[in-house]
């Protein structure tokens, strides 16, 4: 009982005595990771092709007619292009490295990659970017775009761009391959975005061929993904400082 | 607001009493804002709505009598109301650009930028809640908010009611309106909202085709947009711009979220309803505003953003801004490009002609 003055005189004490700024909640500081930055004494390229093997359909054509400013902007007939191929070459195939470097964190480059809404079309159709890369979105059209990309490990959304508007900043922040892309106004338009953490994915282009620069030394899984004709795995070992290849073979559906 | 517009209390003798008895007692009740009585005397004059619009809701506190409402119709073209004496109401809502000023976003004196489109006044006499966060509940409250508003005409209002005290013209008419010269600032709001009262846009194509059995009124593609704009699984307009049996307010007066505002960090920069509530829920919600006169009033949303009709309807298309406030009415929108096509030529056919003696009192 008789400690009880004593404690109410310090709680007064205490009261009295704490007239300086509210504790601030400390920000928040993430720990800088150790980026983990290939040896250029080491690293090497890997190489390879995408090849189709048979015939591949015809690009169906692709009717805007609905939307006469989207026919007027496309400039010439537009055709389905989730299969784009010539002479046994695939164009927009994806390739990452699906494993072989875990443990490894990777710098988030500040260049962001870009998107272009041209033609009433997605400019590019099939893009690779990093886990929290600045993905900018264009829209040059004189017509108003709503791109929504198809998250389910990241978060989906969907936004309006009139004609003029200013460019979107977005990121994804968890890897996701890949994120189908549509626009809500323009049913035929389509992008695929594949959402990697680390620097090493490639699209194939017009002839096949792909190029992943910087690769350390080290056995991975290659992977490839095509719109249309789905996914293939290959294991690769990199020698040090040593150009590899790898070629992959689709068959049409 | 269906009790509100069911029935014109004005007309009824019971309502007349009461308004004696309210008149004769205001004077000398305590929650009086002035000394001044702010009930207009004479006769009320009965407004009546144009093809396809409600009875006009009247306050019981204030009847529109020829008196009040000529005297509204003066301070609402009147510039001396701002701080400079150069922004009258009619700056941002120009009887010539659908009571709108056919910008962004309002300038206001000394060319103050404010933060919001300037909503057309047609038939805002209909609205339970004035402004685009609703933020008050009469067009008496919401009237003199702009006058002294900072970005808006940013006089106090007791510079405003010494300004006008002063003016031989205003103290015969604040008499004949308001039964003695004096000026307050309840009697400029009550004035105001009488004059906004007569704004009303209806007998346009639509209602004469709704509402007046004239098929002819509206083309075959303003046919097919009304369609359109009626049907839950195309454009689902209607859940919001809502049109009744008899009359068509194309507002539901209410609060929702379309995303637009909405920034790539998922923020409002404009919180919208949830300035007033703090309910989360609203965040980025903002009032449904009528599509009356919707031509002639660009361009479109909360803040300005969108320049032209096709440019709204695209936004609808596209369902909008994803945020998680998203109104769910959002979702269900879909429109072909034809669709959108007629859509707009339907909203074309939402103009009426406005009632007459609306324009500034000098040139009528």
């Amino acid at each position: 009982m008789k400690t009880l003055p004593l404690v109410s005189l310090a709680v007064l004490l205490l009261a009295g005595c704490s007239p300086g700024p509210a504790p601030q909640p400390t920000p928040e500081t993430k720990p800088t990771p150790t980026y983990f930055r290939p040896d250029p004494a080491t690293a090497s390229t890997l190489r390879g092709a995408i090849r189709l093997s048979g015939k591949a359909p015809q690009p169906k054509p692709i009717d805007m007619s609905e939307d006469p400013a989207c026919v007027a902007a496309h400039k010439g007939k537009a055709h389905d292009e989730s299969l784009l191929t010539t002479h046994g070459t695939l164009e927009n195939a994806f390739i990452y490295v699906q494993s072989g470097l875990e443990g490894k964190t990777f710098e988030v480059p500040t260049t962001p990659v870009t998107i272009d809404q041209a033609g009433c079309w997605f400019h590019p159709r099939v893009l690779g970017i990093q886990v929290d890369q600045i993905l900018q979105i264009i829209n040059s059209d004189p017509v108003t775009h709503n791109i929504h990309p198809m998250a389910q490990v990241n978060r989906e959304w969907n936004h309006s761009q009139g004609p003029g508007d200013a460019p979107l900043s977005r990121h994804f922040s968890k890897p996701e391959v890949m994120i189908p892309v549509k626009c809500n106004i323009h049913s035929w338009m389509h992008a695929y975005i594949g959402v990697v953490d680390n620097p090493f994915y490639a699209v194939s282009k017009k002839d096949g061929s792909f190029e992943i620069p910087n690769l350390p030394p080290g056995t991975y899984t290659i992977a490839v993904w095509h719109e249309t004709l789905g996914t293939q795995q290959q294991q690769v070992t990199i020698a040090p400082h040593t150009p590899a290849t790898v070629d992959f073979t689709f068959k049409p559906k | 607001m269906e009790a509100v517009l069911s029935s014109n209390p004005r007309t009824q003798p019971a309502f007349r009493l009461a308004m004696v008895i309210v008149a004769l007692t205001l004077p000398f009740s305590s929650g009086c804002r002035s000394a001044v009585s702010d009930t207009p005397v004479g006769p009320p004059i009965r407004i009546t709505p144009p093809l396809g619009l409600p009875p006009v809701p009247i306050p019981a506190d204030n009847p529109p009598t020829a008196a009040s409402i000529a005297l509204g119709r003066r301070l609402f073209y009147d510039p001396r109301l701002s701080r400079d004496n150069t922004v009258a109401c009619a700056h941002c809502h120009d009887p010539r650009l659908g009571f709108t000023d056919g910008l962004r976003l309002s300038l206001g004196v000394g060319g103050l930028t404010g933060i919001r489109n300037a909503p057309t006044l047609a038939n805002a006499a209909y609205a339970p809640l004035q402004f685009w966060d609703g933020r008050a509940s009469s067009l008496e409250e919401q009237a003199a908010s702009p006058i002294a508003d900072p970005v808006e005409m940013n006089q106090p209002h007791d510079v405003s009611v010494s300004k006008l005290a002063s003016d031989p013209t205003y103290q015969a008419m604040f008499r004949q309106a308001f039964g003695s010269k004096g000026v307050s600032l309840s009697r400029v709001e009550k004035a105001l909202a009488s004059f906004e009262r007569t704004i009303l846009s209806g007998d346009s194509p639509f209602d004469r085709y709704e509402y007046g059995g004239d098929k002819q009124a509206l083309t075959p593609a303003q046919i097919r947009g009304l369609a359109v704009f009626r049907d839950p699984t195309r454009g689902n307009c209607t859940a919001c711009h809502t049109i009744e049996p008899t009359s068509a307010l194309f507002t539901d007066g209410n609060f929702h979220n379309t995303g637009e505002g909405v920034d790539d960090d998922g923020k409002f920069k404009d919180e919208g309803r949830f300035l007033k509530t703090h309910v989360k829920a609203d965040l980025g919600a903002f009032k449904t505003p009528t599509l009356r006169d919707v031509a002639n009033t660009a361009p479109y949303m909360h803040d300005g953003i969108l320049k032209t009709l096709k440019e709204v309807v695209d936004f609808y298309a596209g369902q909008g801004n994803s945020n998680p406030n998203l109104d769910p009415a959002m979702r269900v929108i879909r429109l072909s490009g034809e669709d959108r096509a007629d859509l707009v030529e339907f909203l074309k056919a939402l103009s009426g002609p406005l009632p007459p003696n609306l324009g500034p009192p000098e040139k009528n």
